[in-house]
């Protein structure tokens, strides 16, 4: 008896339990519905949105061509100087566009607004010998005062000083090109640091810095194998090439020797790596 | 060959991991060629470190500095970073033979007993290594310290300093470099590279510019088209914002941030903290392998809000991982004092 009722009861439980699934399995079901129908619904309006701000940009200019149009044709003096003022303002923009956009093309730097005309970001390429190298970014704030606020300037370029030396509050341009010049120096004297180690594999560099403004080369006479240090000093940090050409020999009449008096001159105006192999094949070094 | 410096041997040698004691000891210039080949890698590292003072013992050639390797190895500890102040004129023409003249001679004057070497590693880096000691013992090679510093640069890196010892590094560094002042940079870090590259931005910063190269293919498992084309436009613009805040690619490791706060408890439902008079004191800390890494991530992925809130971004953008803010102002950027840039 009680087995046949507990299976009976057991039995009826189950069928309860599956009643009332398939309510909340409807009921889940046709929320589902709803949803479906209320994202359908929702992409609707935003479409319908995205129209109204379509025509609402295309009125705006419609409405500021119109004025030009209509301007003209009533030959009112006001507006029409008002309207040529802009007109100009509009050319002198695309103009000055232009012309930033050539600068960026031959190697210069380019400038482009931030934050909607609160800051601009500056991009300074730099190049050697024809080839670009590294590009150095600045963000500037333009507001409420000229200032730097994020830069890749490596630490050991000056920058804070350059900006208070060339007025960067008063005169970006004048700051921007001192800077363009630093940094394409700087470039240029690595990469002619790296070209000596890569292509003069018999000359020891003793020395160099982070600034690449110090060069200090151990150089090899053919024949009778004397040594020759060569110190370059670039103290003007604006120029790829030395301002100062120092020789250091154990044989003491060598540096007054005419070649390497002309060695000397050709080291202060041809860039090192250059100079190194006009010197091979003169056959003063090895 | 007395016993600190066979101790010291020992426990170098202990230091190296075993996979790297081949390499390192090649690079070693003081052993000959026959010396290195006879010393037998299959052997236990005890066995080895035996045959090593062997050799030294013989030659009499220990030397407490090695190859810098070694010295790069993680494990030695915290690096600090600080900064020189107010360059003199010539503090821009200062010359290796210059500088280490200046330096040995300057910490000479200020303490007895003390062991310097300074050796140029191949990408400029000036290391000095320096031993103290005192008016009665010698030199302590156990314990040095290291001073990492790139000429022209006002930037150096500290490890292993007691807080005795450190005004007196300070005074040398300072006349040496012929800057007026030192002081914290308030980074510090496991790895000298990484908050060496932090400082010096040797790392890929991403800028606003007028042609955005493509950000790299990520390959993202898309699980829904529908979420993928809503969110993708939102999804790109943090993940530039992220980058602008912190950089593309891989970022220097930094271990940990630290945030001091001294300002005032601002919940209205908590009375009792809120009407005291003192200052709430609270410390907060960001721990990670990677801090960077992760910080960017939750940028671009939007658990952090973006535009990146200055406080985070002003670990990369100030080279800082210590900040202190109090009430003058909403972000770190207006605590500084005027002498702390």
């Amino acid at each position: 008896m009680c087995a046949l009722s507990s299976g009976v009861l057991s039995h009826l439980s189950l069928l309860e339990v599956k009643a009332r699934s398939r309510k909340t399995q409807l009921q889940q079901q046709s929320r589902v519905m709803e949803l479906k129908a209320k994202v359908e619904a929702l992409k609707t309006q935003r479409e319908q949105l995205k129209a109204q701000i379509q025509t609402h940009q295309v009125w705006g200019l419609m409405v500021v061509e119109a004025n030009f149009c209509a301007d003209e044709e009533e030959e009112n003096m006001d507006e029409e100087s008002e309207n040529s003022n802009l007109l100009q303002l509009m050319a002198r923009h695309t103009q000055l566009k232009d012309l930033l956009h050539a600068h960026h093309l031959i190697g210069g730097y380019d400038i482009i607004k931030t934050r909607k005309g609160k800051g601009a970001c500056v991009s300074i390429a730099t190049a050697y010998e024809n080839v670009f190298l590294d590009t150095f970014n600045l963000e500037i704030d333009l507001k409420p005062t000229v200032k730097i606020s994020r830069h890749n300037i490596p630490p050991f370029i000056p920058l804070n000083n350059l900006a208070e030396q060339n007025n960067m509050q008063t005169d970006l341009r004048v700051f921007l090109d001192t800077l363009s010049q630093h940094l394409n120096a700087f470039v240029g004297r690595k990469q002619q640091l790296k070209l000596v180690k890569e292509k003069h594999k018999s000359i020891e560099v003793m020395e160099s810095n982070v600034l690449c403004s110090l060069l200090v080369l151990l150089l090899t006479v053919p024949r009778e194998k004397t040594a020759v240090l060569c110190t370059l000093d670039y103290t003007d940090h604006t120029r790829c090439l030395p301002t100062r050409v120092h020789l250091e020999s154990e044989d003491k009449q060598l540096p007054d020797s005419p070649q390497w008096k002309k060695n000397c001159t050709l080291l202060m105006e041809t860039p090192v790596h250059k100079a190194l192999i006009t010197m091979k094949k003169m056959g003063s070094i090895v | 060959m007395d016993n600190t410096v066979k101790r010291l041997l020992e426990r170098l040698v202990r230091r190296i991991p075993s996979r790297m004691l081949k390499t390192t000891l090649d690079k070693w210039s003081r052993l000959t060629a026959t010396q290195r080949q006879s010393i037998d890698y299959t052997e236990s590292k005890w066995a080895l470190t035996e045959k090593l003072l062997a050799i030294c013992e013989v030659f009499m050639l220990v030397s407490p500095w090695f190859h810098t390797d070694v010295i790069e190895n993680p494990n030695l500890g915290m690096w600090y970073a600080f900064q020189l102040m107010d360059p003199q004129d010539d503090a821009h023409s200062v010359e290796l033979t210059q500088f280490k003249e200046q330096f040995k001679s300057h910490l000479s004057e200020l303490i007895r007993h003390v062991s310097i070497k300074i050796k140029k590693h191949t990408d400029e880096a000036v290391w000095i290594r320096i031993a103290w000691g005192d008016t009665f013992s010698r030199p302590n090679h156990l314990k040095p310290t290291y001073v990492v510093h790139y000429l022209q640069t006002p930037y150096v890196f500290l490890s292993s300093l007691t807080s005795k010892q450190k005004p007196l590094l300070s005074q040398a560094l300072v006349l040496s470099t012929r800057y007026q002042a030192i002081k914290d940079a308030n980074l510090s870090g496991r790895k000298l590279t990484a908050i060496r590259d932090l400082l010096m931005k040797q790392y890929l910063q991403v800028f606003p510019t007028k042609f955005p190269s493509p950000l790299a293919e990520r390959n993202r498992v898309v699980s829904n088209l529908h979420i993928e084309k809503e969110q993708a436009g939102s999804a790109a613009n943090r993940h530039q914002m992220a980058c602008e805040a912190f950089g593309d690619g891989l970022l220097p490791q930094l271990q940990s941030a630290v945030y001091k706060l001294e300002t005032k408890f601002r919940d209205h439902t908590n009375k009792t903290m809120t009407e005291r008079d003192e200052a709430f004191r609270c410390v907060v800390k960001f721990a990670s392998t990677n801090l960077l890494e992760s910080l960017r991530h939750s940028a671009s992925s939007g658990v952090a809000s973006t535009p990146v809130t200055p406080l985070l971004s002003s670990v990369p953008l100030k080279g800082k991982n210590y900040f202190v803010i109090t009430d003058n102002g909403p972000g770190p950027s207006s605590q500084m004092k005027p002498s702390q840039k």
